[in-house]
């Protein structure tokens, strides 16, 4: 787990080393390390080290009543920490058959899209600084924390909201929340511009993020890559349209899609997953005001609320890939046995894995920022 | 739909002692016996296009003396996933890996080898991933009291520096009786009585919280 060296140590005879990048490294969002063996500047092999931020999550909740595990599933990813609570609620809202009313559905909908949102302003920032390019990150992180004043205005947390039960949402939105959303996506729009200057046509970024870490189709689809990462290779599959959950049927949305399944075209994917984000908050800010209704259906006493017996496999697509909560009940007052499915276990592990193998160290921490992988799921 | 289906259920009806549940839109879980497993993954991997392994869960029901694996496949064709749930013997822990047709079985068989002490055999890395410090049962099994093993290992009245001290003296510190809690029903839930005798033998109590 802990580094054996800081420094490179030569393998034996032969020209190869050995050298650690992270636990805490600039391109890393968040704490892993690949261990590398190096040949000159070239990458032998890449080794995935995790372990780092393992909490035992997946024990904690074995432990915990259903209603305290609401305060733990945010914190799996900080990043994005909204799909945690949505799948957690959405499986257990399948084992007990309870559907959240249609205005909480639509509430949850929003949250999800504007945590996508945050989340990948973060992932462009990180993204080109891994370049040596900064600006974007400053930017990004700025922007970003427009959307969290929101989040704070309708949930109260900043970052981890802790706003969903199962059953519904915990609050109704205050008032002139809608009006300040719509403001702040004619804000982002309004950046659009300044970003594709910035970075997006910027040809510094593009040719230092053209043909790096090249994943094909085939061995996306081998690998168990999802999300941007598997759009950027030409499978146009999303959770959101492909196992609709909530009333993402319902919604007018696109899927952006690449073809060259490089670092350049996965961070464009999330670009345009960025603007698809906001159309469907518009057509949220649209729909709410008509839709009137509890936002809660009523679930027992939480101190004696016992689930009944039964499982459910709840996926929704987060900003990474699909995310998916395994919930098991054995008819007791805590869940029997909870598995989270982060997408980042199988990017940040075989599949960084692979794509390090052959490539230059200067590129190492781009490719592992351009498969933005969140290390928590990892760990769990 | 119906056809898609019927389709299914032929490729599945061809495995030895399966039962198919149609769960809901898009979920089929079947149970089959831990030998006909591999066999029905390869039939819906070859011949119903279900190539994407979403997951491997190990649930541990130790009344049973059993470990339950599931799998989760996605189709991206047929949009539907299937999870496919088997049970092995708890004291043998022992089963055959899937990564010949499911590359990400890497990553899922690693874990549960971990946290459960599963071995599968033929998984290219059976060996410690995120524990790698710890040398005790694999954690995630029932029978591994994480309570009781903090209560054993770790004492944290003997962390007592001169800022609390003095906080103490002045009627402040630690003084939350664990009772007083406001949900204290479940935290008496959480701990066993046994643990809770332990902890009011050796907790420091101090002055002043309320009176």
């Amino acid at each position: 787990m802990r580094p054996e060296n800081y420094q490179a140590v030569q393998l034996g005879e032969s020209n190869e080393y050995e050298i650690f990048i992270g636990p805490n490294h600039p391109g890393i969002e968040g704490n892993y390390a690949l261990k590398l063996v190096l040949d000159g500047d070239i990458v032998v092999k890449g080794t995935t080290d995790a372990g780092y931020l393992h909490r035992g999550f997946e024990k904690l909740m074995e432990g915990r009543l259903w209603i305290q595990n609401l305060a733990i599933v945010p914190r799996i990813c900080v990043p994005d920490p909204a799909p945690m609570e949505v799948s957690y609620s959405l499986a257990v809202e399948e084992i007990m058959g309870i559907e959240a009313p249609i205005r909480a559905q639509w509430i949850r909908v929003m949250q999800l899209e504007l945590s996508r949102v945050a989340a990948h302003l973060f992932t462009f920032g990180g993204h080109a600084a891994t370049t040596g390019m900064y600006t974007p990150m400053y930017w990004g992180v700025a922007d970003r924390d427009l959307v969290l004043d929101l989040f704070e205005d309708f949930t109260g947390g900043r970052v981890y909201s802790i706003y969903n039960i199962p059953g519904g949402v915990r609050r109704e939105l205050p008032n002139g929340f809608l009006e300040k959303l719509s403001n702040l996506l004619d804000y982002l729009e309004s950046r659009q511009n300044d970003y594709d200057n910035l970075l997006f046509t910027n040809q510094i970024f593009v040719q230092r993020a053209k043909g790096v870490g090249i994943l094909s189709k085939e061995d996306a689809l081998d690998y168990g890559v999802t999300g941007p990462n598997l759009r950027a290779c030409g499978l146009a599959f999303d959770v959101r349209r492909d196992d609709p959950y909530l009333v993402y049927d319902q919604l007018d949305f696109d899927i952006p899609t690449q073809q060259a399944g490089d670092a350049w075209a996965r961070i464009l994917v999330r670009r345009d997953e960025l603007f698809q984000s906001i159309r469907i908050l518009r057509q949220v800010i649209e729909k709410l005001p008509t839709i009137k209704g509890p936002i809660r259906t009523p679930i027992p006493n939480p101190l004696s609320w016992n689930v009944r017996a039964g499982e459910a496999y709840a996926r929704v697509e987060s900003s990474k890939g699909e995310l998916a909560y395994y919930v098991v009940s054995d008819g007791g007052d805590k869940p029997y046995r909870v598995h989270v499915r982060g997408p980042s276990s199988m990017h940040a592990v075989q599949t960084l894995e692979y794509l390090a193998k052959g490539a230059r160290l200067e590129d190492v921490a781009q490719i592992m920022f351009s498969l933005d992988a969140c290390p928590p799921e990892v760990d769990r | 739909m119906n056809d898609l289906n019927n389709k299914l259920n032929d490729i599945l009806s061809r495995v030895n002692g399966i039962k198919i549940t149609h769960k809901r839109n898009r979920r089929v879980r079947v149970d089959v016996p831990a030998d006909s497993l591999t066999t029905l993954l390869e039939l819906i991997k070859g011949q119903a296009s279900y190539v994407h392994l979403s997951a491997i869960t190990c649930v541990d029901w130790i009344k049973d003396n059993e470990f339950e694996l599931v799998y989760h496949v996605w189709s991206y064709e047929e949009n539907c996933l299937i999870s496919a749930h088997t049970r092995i013997d708890r004291d043998e822990a022992k089963f055959v890996s899937v990564y010949d047709l499911y590359k990400p079985a890497d990553f899922f068989e690693r874990d549960i080898y971990e946290m459960y002490g599963v071995f599968f055999i033929g998984s290219p890395r059976m060996e410690k991933f995120i524990l790698t410090e710890w040398h005790g049962m694999p954690p995630m099994r029932k029978d591994f009291d994480s309570e009781a093993y903090v209560q054993e290992t770790f004492n944290w009245t003997e962390y007592n520096p001169d800022w609390l001290q003095e906080l103490t003296d002045q009627g402040g510190g630690i003084a939350i009786k664990p009772e007083d809690i406001r949900l204290s029903g479940c935290l008496h839930n959480m701990a066993t009585h046994r643990q809770r005798d332990k902890l009011k033998a050796t907790q420091k109590v101090g002055k002043g919280w309320k009176s």
